[in-house]
C-alpha cells in the first residue's frame, strides 16, 4: 500500500481545487482545463441520456507526455478520474460524479500503418471511422464497426470491447487488438500484448480490453487490419410478422452460413427511421426486416446468397431484395446505424438495452418482449444484431413524466430478467457501466465478482480509475477490509457511496436532473 | 471429478501448503516444465457435455473432455470446433485452453482465446469462479476467460468451458504444392500463393524433413486446405492452379502433421510479422537436418521448430540450421520466442519467467495466494 496523502479536494470552491486545476493547466494549457459548471455541462452524460453526473473538472491532454503527466499528478494527489473518449457509450460508463474527467479526444494521431503486415498503431482518440477511411485506400478495413463509428474512438472501443453489426463474422474489439501501451492509474506505463500477435505469459491485453476504464487508459493501440472482401452483397428481407423473421434468423444461423452481418428491425423501428432524415426505403408496412450482409470470395458469396434468399422465402418473407450497388447498400445500412438517433423523434429520453440470448430462443424472447410491452403499455422498438442474439429493445419516453418513467423501467427490468432466465448475458457490447451494475449479481456469483474486484485491484490498487462502475462495490470482499486513509477521502467517498442496488431496485433509473 | 471435488482438493492443498500439479490427460507433462509439486490433480476423468444446443452453435463441456470427444459429438450435428492444437486429439479441452495451444486452423479461425465464450475455474483458495457466459457475445464484467487462457493452471483449475462452434464446411479439401528449385523460385512461389486473395482454412510451409515424415516427397512443401461451400472451394482450387501445381492429398495429413510433435525433444515457436516470414521462408525451408522439422504459418506469423527425440540435434548440426536460427536472431525485438517444450534441465536457463512483471505477479498473488497451483511452470 502506498503512503497516505491528504485529500486535496474538500469542497467545490476550495483553494486546493483551483490549485489542482492550475497545475493541470500548467501541463496541458489553460484552455484545455474546464472547471466551471456551465462548461462541464456537456460532459455530464454519455450516449444514454437518462443518466447525469456532473464532473468536478475536465482536462484534455494533447500529447502522450501530457497524458502521463496528468495521470501522474492525479496519482500524487490521490484523486480519482474517469477516462473518456467521444462520450458515445451507452452504459453511463464515462460519467464522472464530482471527479476529474480526462478527455482523450485530442490524442488522435494514427501513429503508424504497416500495410503489408496489416497492422496499425493509433492513439486512443482516433475516431473509428477515420481509421477505416484511412486504411480503405490500401484495401484494408478495421472490422469492429459500432453504430457510433462516425464519432466513437478506438480508445473507447477498447474500454468497452465494442462490437457492431459486422462482429458476427469478424469478431469484436478483443479479437482485433494485438497490443497496447497502457497508462496505469498509478502513472506507470506498461506494454500489454505483442505487436506480432502472440506471446507467453498471462493475457493482460485480453484482461484490459473491456475493462471499461477501470484498469487505466491506453496511450496507443495496435490493431489488426482485415483485407477488404472481394465481394459484398446486402439483402433486405421483409416479413409480415416478427415471429417469422425471428425463425428465419435462427434458420440462417443453423444453416452454418456465417453472414458478415444479420440485423433485425421491427415495425416501430422501421417506421421511425422512415419518418426521419435517415429514411432508407424500408417497407413501412413490414412488421420486421432482416438486413443481411454476405461477404468473401465472389463464388462463395453468390452461392450463400441464394441459400439465404431461399431460407427467408421459405420462412415466409414477403420479399427479398438485394442491393444493386454500393450506394444502395450504404443507404440500407444508414437507416440501421442511425436508428437510435431516429428514435429521438419519439421522445426526449431513450432506454437502450443490450442483452444477449441464445440464438435459438429468439422467437420466444421477442414474443415475451411483446407481452411485457403490452402489460406495461409502452412501445418497444427492437433493432438489434440478430445473428449474435444481441438484443437492443429500446423504449423512447419522457423522464419528466414520473408515471411513464416507472412503467418504462418496470418493463425494462422484466425484459432483462427474461433474457437472464433464457441463459443470456446482460450486455453484449455496451458495457456494464452504471446502467447494468445492478444486474451483475443476477449473473455472477459473489466469488466471481470478487475475482473481478481482485483483478481490478492489481491494475488500480487505489480504485481511482472510473470508480463506482462495473462491479458493485459491496461485492468486493477485500475492499471492505481497506481502512480509511486516502480511500475514504472526501473525493472518493462521494463516488463510492451511490453504489449499485440489487435487481429489485432501480438499476436503469435515470438520476434526477 | 466434479467441481466440488476440485474445490476440496484445492482447499486441502491450500491448508497444507502442498502444491498441486494440474493435469488433463497428462499430455503436456513431458514438456519438461519445472513444476514444484508433490501431488497431481488430474481432471482427465471429468469429461462430458454439459449442454449443447446445435442451433446456438455453442457447446459447454467439462474441462477434462478430450478434443476427440468434442469432435465426435459436434460432428453428429455437422458442426465442429475448429481448434487443432499440435499433439494428440486425446488431449483435453481444459489443457488446450490453459496452455493456449493452437494449430494450423488458427490463421483462419483464431486462437483459443477467440473461440472461448466463458469458463468456470477454481482459484487457489478453492473458490468457484465463472467468467464470461454461454452466449456468443458478452461484455459483462472483467474478462476472466481471456485471463485464464494460457495461464497454464497457475491462476485456477479450469473445470468447465463454453465454446463457439462452426458448421462443418460442405467441402473440405487439402492440397500439397512441392517447393523445389532455387531459393528465388521457392520464394516467388510462396509469395504468389500467400499474397493471392485465397482464403484457405490452413496454410503451412514445411521443410524437407517434415515433408518426408508426412510422406509428401523429398522437397519442402506448401500444405493448403480449403473449406466452404462447393463453389468457393472450386474457385480457390482453380485460382491456386494458376500460380502453382497443387496435388490433392487426404485430409489425414493434418493429423499426422499435428503428431510430428509426438516424441519431440524440443519445440520452439517463433512469432513475428507475416512479411518477415515471406522474406525468409526459402532460407528457412532450406534447413534439412533429419529429425528437425520446421513449419511456417506465414499468415499467422509463426515458425515452429520441432526437434525429434530420436534425432536430437547436436552442435555439429548447427551450421545446417542457419535459416531458422538466423531468423530467430535477426530483428529479435520484433519477434516473440516461445518455448513450448524443452528438456527439463534447459528450462531455468533458456526460459526465464514469463510472468515476472508486476501485474502478472499481482494477479498470481490474488488468485493463488498460497502458490499451490502449478508453481514454477511459467517461471517465478
Amino acid at each position: 500500500m502506498t503512503q497516505a496523502t491528504p485529500a486535496p479536494i474538500q469542497a467545490r470552491t476550495s483553494p486546493t481545487q483551483s490549485a489542482v486545476a492550475g497545475r493541470l493547466a500548467d501541463i496541458v494549457g489553460e484552455r484545455h482545463v474546464l472547471g466551471r459548471p456551465s462548461e462541464l455541462l456537456v460532459y455530464n452524460s454519455d450516449g444514454l441520456p437518462g443518466y447525469r453526473r456532473q464532473p468536478r473538472l475536465a482536462v484534455f491532454p494533447g500529447t502522450r507526455e501530457e497524458t502521463i503527466a496528468v495521470v501522474g499528478l492525479l496519482a500524487a494527489e490521490g484523486l480519482p478520474f474517469v477516462p473518456r473518449g467521444a462520450g458515445t457509450g451507452l452504459s453511463g460508463g464515462a460519467l464522472a460524479d464530482d471527479i476529474v474527467v480526462i478527455g482523450l479526444h485530442r490524442l488522435k494521431k494514427i501513429i503508424s500503418l504497416d500495410v503489408e503486415n496489416r497492422r496499425a498503431t493509433v492513439e486512443p482518440g482516433v475516431v473509428n471511422l477515420r481509421l477505416n477511411k484511412y486504411v480503405a485506400q490500401y484495401g484494408l478495413l478495421y472490422a469492429p464497426d459500432p453504430s457510433s463509428e462516425a464519432a466513437c474512438t478506438i480508445g473507447g472501443n477498447v474500454a468497452e470491447n465494442a462490437g457492431g453489426p459486422h462482429c458476427l463474422k469478424y469478431g469484436v474489439t478483443l479479437n482485433h487488438v494485438l497490443a497496447m501501451t497502457v497508462l496505469l492509474p498509478s502513472g506507470e506505463v506498461v506494454e500489454l500484448g505483442s505487436r506480432v500477435g502472440e506471446r507467453d505469459g498471462y493475457d493482460l491485453r485480453g484482461a484490459f480490453i473491456g475493462s471499461e476504464g477501470c484498469f487505466g487508459l491506453a496511450l496507443d493501440i495496435t490493431v489488426k487490419l482485415t483485407p477488404k472482401p472481394q465481394a459484398v452483397r446486402t439483402l433486405l428481407a421483409d416479413f409480415t410478422s416478427i415471429d417469422k423473421a425471428a425463425h428465419a434468423t435462427s434458420a440462417i444461423i443453423a444453416s452454418g452460413i456465417v453472414p458478415a452481418a444479420l440485423e433485425f428491425m421491427d415495425g416501430p423501428t422501421i417506421r421511425v427511421v422512415e419518418d426521419s432524415i435517415y429514411a432508407a426505403g424500408y417497407p413501412r408496412d413490414a412488421e420486421a426486416i432482416l438486413l443481411i450482409e454476405l461477404d468473401g470470395l465472389e463464388a462463395g458469396v453468390s452461392a450463400d446468397l441464394e441459400e439465404v434468399r431461399r431460407i427467408c422465402l421459405d420462412g415466409g418473407a414477403r420479399n427479398v431484395k438485394v442491393a444493386r450497388d454500393d450506394a444502395e447498400r450504404m443507404k440500407l445500412w444508414q437507416g440501421r446505424k442511425k436508428a437510435f438517433g431516429a428514435m429521438g423523434r419519439l421522445a426526449p429520453h431513450l432506454i437502450v438495452q443490450d442483452a444477449v440470448i441464445p440464438r435459438t430462443r429468439l422467437p420466444e424472447i421477442l414474443e415475451t418482449i411483446r407481452t411485457i410491452s403490452e402489460k406495461y403499455g409502452v412501445v418497444v422498438c427492437n433493432v438489434f444484431h440478430a445473428g449474435d442474439g444481441n438484443l437492443h429493445p429500446n423504449i423512447a419516453y419522457s423522464a419528466d413524466d414520473p408515471a411513464e418513467s416507472e412503467r418504462v423501467h418496470k418493463a425494462m427490468r422484466a425484459i432483462m430478467q427474461a433474457c437472464i432466465d433464457a441463459g443470456g448475458s446482460i450486455t453484449g457490447e455496451h458495457g456494464v457501466g452504471l446502467d447494468k451494475m445492478g444486474y451483475m449479481e443476477a449473473i455472477f456469483s459473489e466469488s466471481s465478482l470478487n475475482a473481478m474486484c481482485e483483478l481490478r485491484s492489481v491494475f488500480d490498487p487505489e480504485r481511482r480509475s472510473n470508480p463506482g462502475k462495473v462491479v458493485p462495490v459491496h461485492a468486493c470482499k477485500e475492499w471492505h477490509a481497506v481502512p480509511g486513509g486516502r480511500l475514504r477521502s472526501a473525493a472518493m467517498s462521494s463516488v463510492d457511496s451511490p453504489e449499485a442496488r440489487p435487481l429489485e431496485a432501480e438499476p436503469s433509473h435515470p438520476s434526477a436532473t | 471429478m466434479s467441481t466440488e471435488a476440485v474445490v476440496a482438493a484445492v482447499r486441502e492443498s491450500a491448508e497444507a501448503r502442498s502444491p498441486l500439479r494440474i493435469s488433463g490427460q497428462s499430455t503436456w507433462l513431458d514438456a519438461g516444465r519445472p513444476v514444484r509439486a508433490g501431488r497431481t490433480l488430474s481432471l482427465g476423468g471429468d469429461r462430458g457435455v454439459v449442454s449443447y444446443v446445435p442451433g446456438d452453435l455453442t457447446l459447454t463441456v467439462r474441462a477434462g473432455t478430450p478434443l476427440s470427444e468434442i469432435e465426435r459429438v459436434t460432428r453428429e450435428h455437422e458442426q465442429w470446433l475448429p481448434l487443432d492444437p499440435y499433439g494428440s486429439s486425446d488431449g483435453t479441452i481444459g489443457a488446450t485452453l490453459a496452455t493456449a495451444s493452437a494449430g494450423p486452423l488458427a490463421s483462419n479461425f483464431g486462437l483459443p482465446r477467440d473461440l472461448l465464450l466463458g469458463l468456470e475455474f477454481v482459484n487457489g483458495r478453492g473458490d468457484i469462479v465463472r467468467g464470461g457466459g454461454k452466449v456468443v457475445k458478452n461484455v459483462a464484467g472483467f474478462d476472466l476467460s481471456r485471463l485464464l487462457t494460457g495461464s497454464w493452471g497457475t491462476l485456477g483449475v479450469i473445470t468447465e468451458v463454453t465454446l463457439r462452434l462452426y458448421a462443418l464446411p460442405a467441402t473440405d479439401r487439402t492440397f500439397v504444392i512441392a517447393l523445389s528449385g532455387s531459393e528465388k523460385e521457392i520464394s516467388s512461389l510462396v509469395r504468389a500463393v500467400v499474397s493471392s486473395p485465397l482464403t484457405p482454412f490452413a496454410l503451412q510451409l514445411l521443410n524437407p524433413p517434415a515433408a518426408r515424415a508426412l510422406g509428401l516427397g523429398e522437397h519442402a512443401v506448401c500444405l493448403i486446405r480449403f473449406g466452404g461451400n462447393d463453389a468457393v472451394v472450386r474457385a480457390q482450387v482453380s485460382g491456386l492452379s494458376q500460380v502453382a501445381r497443387p496435388e490433392e492429398v487426404e485430409a489425414t495429413v493434418w493429423t499426422r502433421l499435428r503428431q510430428l510433435d509426438g516424441n519431440a525433444h524440443t519445440t520452439i515457436r517463433v512469432v513475428s510479422m507475416p512479411q518477415r516470414f515471406l522474406a525468409a521462408s526459402a532460407r528457412i525451408l532450406g534447413d534439412d537436418v533429419p529429425g528437425i522439422y520446421t513449419c511456417i504459418d506465414p499468415r499467422r506469423g509463426t515458425l515452429r521448430i520441432v526437434v525429434g527425440a530420436a534425432d536430437r540435434a547436436t552442435e555439429d548440426d548447427a551450421p545446417l540450421m542457419l535459416g531458422s536460427a538466423d531468423f530467430a536472431r535477426d530483428g529479435s525485438e520484433s519477434s516473440e520466442v516461445i518455448f513450448e517444450k524443452l528438456p527439463p534441465e534447459a528450462w531455468p536457463t533458456v526460459s526465464p519467467s514469463v510472468v515476472g512483471d508486476k501485474l502478472s505477479q499481482g494477479i498470481k498473488r490474488a488468485y493463488d495466494p498460497h502458490n499451490i497451483l502449478n508453481p514454477g511452470i511459467l517461471g517465478d
